[in-house]
């Protein structure tokens, strides 16, 4: 029960920690009336899971072998981009809301960015949904009377749950950040989450034999952060933290950032035009 | 174990039955080039998972996948099964 447990709450805060940054966001620009936008991508990303983890049985084929890390690593990339774009939304809005806020909050978002909002947030629901969702289901179907399987089945959902409350504390407390400080901590989150899921989608593509490593491991770094410690866990799955990366993993996350940055100064020129 | 198809590459084969890896200790040569392929007899699904071979895959009930590994230096390299840690451990042994 206790490691379902641990599994399940792993997971549920790695979700609910971008579906929380995009919440806090809202609300700090006065916007708490789009909360429904974060909350119907949620909601997507939860029955997509159940979908996709479900289709297993219709689309074997397809998810033969290497199918399934095929489609985890696209779906990596895209929330790389996502993730970047929605930096550079909230860079950009927290360098234009300044006097009016309600009013000028309410210009940046009558585009059509809201959009970004709704994937962002399947997204993180989704990424770490279908293997939750595989890992509860095979708990069910697990041999052996029903009485054995429910304190595991019990220990996950607690999970989901505790995760979710977690996280919703934390955003209470940081809650308090004034705006500017928010969109720099949320930002830099988001930045490094993004970077290691360009990595991780890498590491997808060599597992599969499709990209070279090139060289593996570049080190090892586990005498000093392990990922089985509940730290060294948290980094992996939120960061991206590998402590035996091969090279092509370490080269993509480090030169996301100088990209990201770029992309960063970029919009900032053109918007100020 | 299993000989290796060409000079470069060797294949191992693993296969998963209540939540256990067979064989659990895999022998293979060191700085060779491995295709470990994972067959997963199991009716739940389980994630094949190894720090210090920087591997984390899903293995869906009844199916099989073929996972790249680099080529090891001489030594111990621990797996486990992400979804059933207590019970499904191994190592490959580099030598």
């Amino acid at each position: 029960m206790l490691g379902t447990f641990i599994i399940t709450w792993r997971e549920t805060i790695e979700a609910a920690l971008i579906v929380g940054i995009l919440l806090t966001f809202l609300e700090k620009i006065g916007q708490s009336k789009q909360f429904r936008f974060v909350y119907w991508g949620a909601f997507g990303g939860v029955v997509g899971s159940l979908a996709f983890a479900g289709l297993s049985d219709y689309m074997s084929e397809f998810f033969r072998d290497i199918g399934q890390d095929l489609f985890e690593a696209a779906i990596l990339f895209l929330a790389t981009l996502v993730l970047t774009h929605m930096v550079v939304w909230m860079h950009h809005n927290a360098r234009e809301i300044k006097g009016d806020l309600q009013k000028q909050a309410e210009q940046a978002i009558s585009g059509n960015r809201l959009w970004a909002l709704a994937v962002l947030a399947f997204i993180g629901v989704f990424r770490e949904g279908v293997e939750t969702v595989l890992f509860l289901w095979g708990l069910f179907l697990q041999e052996g009377a029903f009485e054995s399987v429910a304190p595991p089945v019990f220990g996950g959902l607690l999970g989901i749950g505790l995760g979710v409350l977690m996280t919703w504390l934390f955003f209470k407390g940081f809650g308090h950040l004034s705006l500017k400080p928010f969109f720099k901590v949320s930002g830099i989150i988001l930045l490094f989450m993004a970077a290691g899921m360009l990595s991780s989608g890498f590491g997808k593509l060599v597992a599969v034999g499709l990209v070279p490593p090139l060289i593996e491991p570049i080190w090892n770094t586990s005498w000093l952060l392990n990922e089985r410690s509940f730290i060294g866990s948290l980094a992996s799955g939120i960061f991206g933290y590998r402590s035996h990366p091969s090279l092509i993993q370490a080269v993509v996350y480090l030169l996301y950032f100088p990209v990201a940055v770029i992309w960063l100064r970029r919009q900032k020129h053109d918007l100020a035009q | 174990m299993t000989p290796g198809l060409s000079a470069a590459t060797d294949e191992i084969h693993v296969v998963i039955k209540d939540h256990q890896f067979s064989p659990s200790e895999v022998r293979v040569k060191a700085n060779t080039q491995i295709k470990l392929i994972l067959q997963n007899d199991d009716p739940t699904a389980e994630e094949f998972e190894s720090f210090s071979l920087n591997r984390e895959r899903v293995v869906r009930p009844g199916q099989s996948i073929t996972i790249y590994l680099s080529p090891l230096k001489p030594g111990s390299y621990e797996f486990f099964g992400d979804f059933h840690p207590d019970s499904a451990k191994g190592k490959v042994i580099a030598e």
